[in-house]
């Protein structure tokens, strides 16, 4: 564990090197999406302009379970965007053979491989989104709060990590399944607002089967009394822990076929 | 060292009816074929030995160099490299191996050459002493300099390969795998890249297998030679008895004023073979140097035509190996050539 610590560090570092060096890339790659969240934010803020709530919930409200969501997302992003390129990067060009005859763990590999520069982005506009919610809502923050909604924007992240993790695993045996990724990832935008305001297969979807739910509804309903799910939501961090165990073995057991395979 | 024993690989293929009706047909009703990769092959290679692994395209010595370094799992078959099997134990297997594959680069691709041997040596814990000299003298034997502080996107194909032979030999492995070390390479990277890793042999005792399709690779570099074509060993032994086995086969080429009226002399008729020459001067044959003499045949043709140029050419490697797969492909001499092995 200690290794790998270290060993990501000196990653990172070049990593980090490299950004430095195209500034400009860097700014832009942050900019750009900061903006693309400004203006999904925007959207929202315009339909509260006409309507006071949705099924109960007020602007603040749903700003906060978005803050969540992109605070968590940037920990994905940042840390874990290696993991859309396994199929096309890694794969198909038989790069994944060089990580294979290396001694490390080929995943920390394949995520050591990239920091990405656009997760910044999403980490600064999520972080203005729960400052500005935060202090709109009906709640007083301790310690305890703000350590537990750290715990619950690492379990964001980390189910975010699981279930990409999970999907791009099927590249082992289709060499390259961006397609189903993506299809998935763009569920996570349903998770962005209250659960409860969908019909109740989508909500049963979105926290047994994909649990997306858990990436920003549910641990934001834990500050929030009216939603009702304050308990149910405490076992955000099991979801993320159990999620991130299962798409883990699904890894190792597409490793195996490919090595009994090949590309 | 390194042990294969009755190593076999098998791939599933989808098979597949041509033009777009058989690719719709197919994704409702697979039908699957089985190709022998690897069919059951044999070899020992001891711990500082230069073994050249050749055959044509797709005759299994990728496949073969994928299960010796643990990638590919083998469909029946053992093998062990230092006393460890490299695909259950791949990672273990890893810290003593080494590899260059082709034009797949293991260098870091946006940060400069000198950023990535600094990671390798994280990944493979080098000591920081041990890795300052051996980078010290890689640099020095391929002349590296100028090239550490360049990303590895800019450099050409023969300063990529320079560092990325470095890189391969950077955790001092006692065996490394080159597949195809030289391809695309110009002549002159080619000698450097000949003499380092023969150097590399010399100092460190370091076992390597190379695959290549350039024979001056295997002369130069290799004490050994295992040819494998269609997933089975046609030839593992000595280089030199491979020349002496079947190196008596001479060719000559005449330039000829009028190719046109060519016909073979009446006295060589049964003794050598006119083999196909391109040019329109020029006029090839071929002989066995145990039934014939060289100086007999030039005689004869000279008696008989107008000679303007000619150039025997030397047993070279190249056309053993070239002779040893068209027989295979007969398959009458197969046996033969398999019983001297």
């Amino acid at each position: 564990m200690r290794r790998y610590t270290k060993l990501y560090w000196e990653f990172a570092k070049s990593h980090m090197k490299v950004m430095m060096e195209y500034r400009i890339d860097f700014l832009i790659g942050v900019a750009s999406v900061m903006l693309e969240q400004f203006a999904s934010i925007f959207f929202v803020k315009v339909v509260f302009d006409h309507i006071e709530q949705i099924n109960g919930w007020s602007f603040y409200e749903i700003l906060f379970i978005y803050g969540i969501a992109a605070t968590g997302r940037s920990i994905h992003q940042i840390f874990f965007d290696n993991l859309w390129t396994l199929g096309w990067q890694y794969i198909r060009p038989g790069k994944l053979d060089r990580l294979l005859i290396r001694p490390v763990n080929p995943l920390f590999h394949v995520v050591a491989d990239r920091l990405h520069q656009d997760g910044f982005g999403q980490l600064i506009i999520g972080l203005i989104i729960l400052g500005t919610a935060i202090p709109q809502l009906d709640l007083v923050w301790g310690a305890a709060e703000i350590a537990m909604l750290v715990i619950m924007i690492i379990s964001s992240g980390l189910i975010f990590v699981a279930i990409n993790l999970f999907f791009a695993t099927f590249s082992f045996w289709m060499i390259d399944s961006l397609p189903i990724v993506w299809a998935v990832f763009n569920l996570s935008d349903f998770a962005r607002y209250p659960l409860t305001i969908y019909h109740k297969g989508i909500r049963m979807f979105l926290t047994w089967i994909i649990p997306y739910g858990f990436t920003a509804f549910y641990p934001a309903a834990y500050f929030i009394d009216k939603s009702g799910y304050k308990e149910f939501a405490l076992w955000t961090p099991v979801a993320a822990i159990v999620c991130c165990v299962l798409a883990y073995a699904f890894w190792n057991r597409g490793l195996k076929a490919f090595a009994s395979t090949g590309s | 060292m390194i042990t294969v024993e009755n190593l076999k690989k098998e791939y599933k293929l989808v098979k597949r009816d041509p033009g777009l009706k058989g690719a719709i047909k197919s994704l409702f009703n697979r039908k699957y074929e089985t190709k022998h990769a690897v069919k059951g092959i044999n070899f020992t290679i001891e711990q500082g030995e230069t073994v050249g692994y050749i055959g044509a395209n797709g005759a299994g010595k990728s496949t073969t160099i994928k299960m010796l370094t643990g990638i590919l799992t083998p469909t029946s078959g053992k093998v062990t490299v230092n006393g460890l099997v490299p695909y259950e134990n791949r990672q273990k297997n890893a810290v003593n191996i080494g590899a260059v594959f082709g034009q797949r680069t293991q260098l870091f691709w946006d940060i400069p050459v000198r950023e990535s041997y600094n990671l390798l040596k994280h990944i493979y814990e080098i000591p920081e002493q041990e890795y300052q000299e051996t980078v010290a003298m890689f640099t020095e034997v391929l002349n590296l300099e100028p090239l550490l502080g360049i990303p590895v996107r800019q450099l050409s194909l023969g300063q990529k390969m320079r560092c990325e032979l470095a890189a391969a030999f950077l955790h001092r492995p006692k065996v490394v795998y080159l597949d195809e070390p030289t391809i695309g390479l110009d002549i002159a990277v080619k000698v450097k890249i000949r003499k380092f890793i023969k150097e590399m042999n010399q100092r460190w005792g370091t076992t390597v297998l190379l695959t290549t399709h350039d024979m001056q690779d295997i002369e130069e570099i290799c004490d050994r030679i295992i040819i494998i074509d269609g997933g089975t060993i046609l030839y593992d032994g000595g280089l030199e008895q491979i020349k002496k086995q079947f190196g008596q086969q001479r060719v000559i080429h005449f330039e000829l004023a009028d190719k046109e009226k060519f016909v073979l002399p009446a006295a060589l008729i049964g003794q050598a073979a006119v083999l196909p020459n391109e040019e329109e001067t020029k006029v090839s044959l071929s002989f066995d140097h145990e039934s014939v003499k060289s100086s007999f045949v030039i005689s004869e043709m000279m008696s008989m035509y107008e000679i303007g140029d000619l150039n025997i050419a030397d047993p070279k490697i190249e056309t053993i190996v070239e002779e040893l797969y068209n027989k295979q492909e007969k398959g009458g001499e197969h046996e033969k050539v398999l019983a001297n092995s």
